[in-house]
């Protein structure tokens, strides 16, 4: 919602679909079908989640600048240098003494921001991790697409059926809901059911899947001189 | 549509992800209650003895050093290979050829056709289109056969169902010049330009 109020016309938004564990793998199955030629549900799943390239890309960056570190040490102490920062020995011993000889603040921070780095890669490993995107029946290629773009047609659509200004509507896709706010011009009555009507035909014409549901709301203060 | 190893990326996170988990959490219970800084040094103490016991009785025959050392430095640099390895598997899958079969006619040799005609034919006919503000097509290989991926980038209020059946048909003109039905995915998406240019209002 805070996205969607941010852009400068206001009338199209997305919110990414809250992942619910127990229908998750179902979803995912079911989300291939009916679009393009079999063999291509493989594809569509894979482009309606996300990759955890970016996570991947952090998570080896971070090892390997740790397994570079210790390769310096280690390498100074079997050539038999001094060490750089810390020989090996001398931070395994400091290590089996641990709570001694660390401020108590100090080593509970550095815990929490380990527990904290650790629960970022375990969610991003463990969670769906969808996109906000939906399929698109065609019966020739496989279709993706974003949920602000639907949400930016949906918008146009309602707008032409309220006969409002493009500022007085915001839609938001999520995965299941589709839901339009208009706030009507002030004097001018406007029917809900009428905008649901429009939005909703739209969307029997997109054929989306998952398909989602329309809820239309109207905001009860009009604008003036719209 | 490209080669992202999914499964592999979700299990080395994962991994990552629980030994961090593990060591953040020790670590702060080590900081607050005494017991378990009681048991850590016990523990590890007996730990450390046992290897320090190992490097003690690998060492050179006539040296103070242990070949363990070596080892380790080899082990390290074994890691941050595959570490490197892993990095590198990272959205590759990029094709060059869309075509590459014998036409079984009387001349003796292969055909090929290369991805750029595919891509090029495609930009051009979606280059002039007022409800575009972008588009992007790429060969890529899946599954061992090359694939197209056309992303576009309507303006806003633009159908995507209707643009998808557009090019859609695009694809199908392109099928008859190359000959052959590729496996195609389009994805209309939006980015900083379809967000902040202007609205199409005319159709």
């Amino acid at each position: 919602m805070s996205q969607a109020a941010e852009r400068p016309y206001g009338d199209a938004g997305t919110t990414p679909a809250v992942p619910g564990p127990e229908d998750a793998r179902a979803q995912q199955a079911g989300s291939g079908a009916g679009s393009g030629p079999p063999g291509m549900e493989k594809v569509l799943t894979r482009e309606t989640t996300s990759s955890r390239a970016a996570a991947a890309v952090i998570a080896a960056v971070l090892v390997i600048g740790l397994c570079g570190y210790a390769l310096l040490e280690t390498a100074v102490r079997a050539v038999g240098q001094p060490p750089w920062l810390l020989d090996p020995q001398t931070a395994a011993e400091r290590a089996t003494a641990l709570p001694a000889g660390v401020p108590p603040l100090l080593l509970g921070v550095t815990g929490a921001v380990l527990f904290a780095a650790g629960l970022f890669f375990f969610l991003n490993a463990v969670l769906p991790g969808r996109r906000a995107r939906h399929v698109l029946a065609d019966p020739r290629a496989g279709v993706v697409v974003d949920d602000e773009v639907i949400a930016s047609a949906l918008a146009r659509r309602a707008r032409l059926a309220a006969n409002v200004t493009q500022e007085q509507v915001m839609v938001v896709v999520s995965r299941r809901q589709v839901l339009v706010n208009v706030r009507p011009t002030s004097g001018v009555p406007l029917r809900a059911a009428d905008v649901q009507a429009a939005v909703q035909a739209e969307l029997r014409e997109m054929a989306l899947s998952p398909m989602p549901e329309v809820r239309v709301n109207l905001a009860s203060s009009g604008v003036i001189g719209a | 549509m490209n080669g992202t190893p999914r499964l592999l990326n979700r299990l080395l996170i994962g991994i990552l992800g629980v030994k961090l988990l593990v060591i953040g959490g020790l670590l702060v219970l080590l900081a607050t209650v005494p017991a378990v800084g009681r048991w850590w040094q016990g523990w590890s103490a007996g730990l450390w003895d046992g290897v320090r016991g190992l490097f003690d009785r690998t060492r050179f025959p006539g040296q103070t050093m242990s070949w363990l050392w070596i080892v380790m430095v080899v082990l390290l640099l074994l890691v941050i290979a595959l570490m490197v390895a892993w990095l590198a598997q990272q959205g590759k899958g990029r094709a060059n050829l869309l075509v590459a079969e014998d036409d079984a006619g009387e001349v003796p040799g292969y055909v090929r056709i290369g991805g750029g005609v595919a891509e090029q034919a495609l930009r051009a006919a979606l280059a002039d289109r007022p409800d575009l503000a972008g588009a992007t097509v790429a060969t890529y290989e899946f599954r061992g056969e090359p694939a197209l991926r056309i992303r576009v980038q309507p303006r806003q209020g633009v159908a995507p169902h209707t643009l998808a059946a557009e090019v859609s048909a695009l694809v199908e003109a392109l099928d008859a010049v190359v000959g052959k039905r590729t496996p195609v995915l389009i994805h209309i998406g939006s980015g900083a330009r379809s967000r902040f240019g202007r609205a199409e209002r005319v159709r």
